[in-house]
């Protein structure tokens, strides 16, 4: 239980409570294909497999609409992945494609296409006592123009078989039929306060693992982000492209970035994230 | 000789560490400038002409008046191509 809650954090919790029944079967003139989503105005709606909708109005929560061929193990991963990042959206804040461990009250975010191990490493580093702040998406307040906070949520873990058995976690239930995840415990615990976001760190391959800033104009050419959290920001915030080069402006200003390379052979992966632990500890760039 | 003025309904900039990204606003292009080309980007105020500049980056950076010359009226007229520079 956090000790003080945000208004960024009630806003959330308050956005994401869920209710069951009738949803929307579109938000525009054409029917919603299986797998995707619209947007319009403070609205979301949301399409799994056959007969299963998301449908969310701001201040209204969301309502799932679930048929009889609706797959209800893929119904979290719904609402913990792409519902959440668009209510988030919806509400101001900014989801972005990343896992992330807290230390020193600051958070140190990692990122990277899918397949980049950012899970993999924050339930590795979680093995050496630093607790996990999120998995997968992590949403800023950028409420407050002299500083960047992350929020705390979408706690649990998910991590393939193989990473299981790379970062010596305990495995618990499947994440679902079609993914082939399993939700799995942080072993460093994990950190329910909002925390100002410390640093973003972006995972690449590499020979040798290393870890290097990220300055000047590249930290601003680092905000372009094709993941569809990016695009569900874009769609909510509708900003045209003035407004949109000052808020990329604005987090290449307020983010420390790097980079961190290292290889992606698991026979070295330990010597990579004894790196990145110790990177953490130290307070990155400070 | 005139001075220098950024046609400034243009574009939008800002500064990341020591480094200037600018977007074009008629097409959306983005350019970034470091070093030399943002010293003279940031010397570019509206009062100073070419001289000027020149004098001052001769001040803040090594190398020959005429080598210093060169990048400039390159850079001067990048600048101006891109529509950026008043002619």
């Amino acid at each position: 239980m956090s000790a003080h809650r945000t208004d960024a954090e009630a806003t959330i919790e308050r956005e994401m409570r869920v209710t069951y029944g009738d949803a929307p079967k579109t938000l525009r003139d054409e029917p919603l294909a299986e797998m995707s989503w619209q947007m319009l105005g403070d609205s979301f709606l949301l399409r799994g497999e056959g007969h299963h909708y998301f449908h969310y109005r701001k201040g209204e929560g969301i309502t799932v609409d679930r048929g009889p061929d609706a797959d209800l193990s893929e119904e979290s991963l719904w609402l913990d992945g792409s519902v959440y990042a668009a209510v988030a959206s919806i509400n101001g804040l900014l989801p972005i494609h990343a896992s992330a461990v807290a230390h020193n009250g600051l958070v140190f975010a990692f990122t990277g296409p899918a397949g980049a191990g950012k899970s993999t490493l924050v339930a590795a580093l979680g093995k050496l006592g630093l607790p996990m702040f999120c998995d997968d998406t992590l949403v800023l307040d950028l409420s407050d123009p002299a500083r960047i906070v992350c929020l705390p949520g979408h706690k649990r873990l998910k991590l393939r078989p193989d990473a299981v058995n790379l970062t010596g976690t305990t495995p618990l239930e499947a994440v679902s039929k079609t993914v082939d995840k399993v939700y799995a415990s942080p072993s460093g615990g994990d950190v329910s306060d909002s925390l100002p976001l410390g640093e973003l760190v972006f995972l690449e391959e590499g020979d040798q693992a290393v870890i290097e800033p990220i300055i000047g104009a590249e930290r601003f050419v680092r905000t372009e982000d094709d993941h569809q959290n990016a695009w569900l920001f874009a769609g909510a915030r509708r900003l045209d492209p003035l407004a949109q080069f000052a808020h990329r402006a604005r987090l290449a200003q307020q983010i420390r970035m790097a980079r961190f390379s290292r290889p992606m052979d698991p026979s070295r992966f330990q010597v990579g994230v004894a790196l990145a632990a110790k990177y953490v500890r130290n307070g990155a760039q400070q | 000789m005139t001075a220098l003025a950024k046609l400034t309904d243009r574009f939008t900039e800002a500064d990341i560490d020591s480094e200037i990204v600018i977007m074009r606003l008629d097409n959306g292009e983005f350019f970034s400038l470091s070093g030399t080309s943002a010293a003279i980007w940031r010397l570019i105020d509206g009062g100073r002409n070419r001289d000027d500049l020149l004098a001052a980056l001769s001040d803040q950076f090594d190398g020959t008046g005429g080598e210093i010359g060169r990048d400039l009226d390159v850079f001067l007229r990048e600048l101006r191509e891109t529509g950026l520079l008043a002619e």
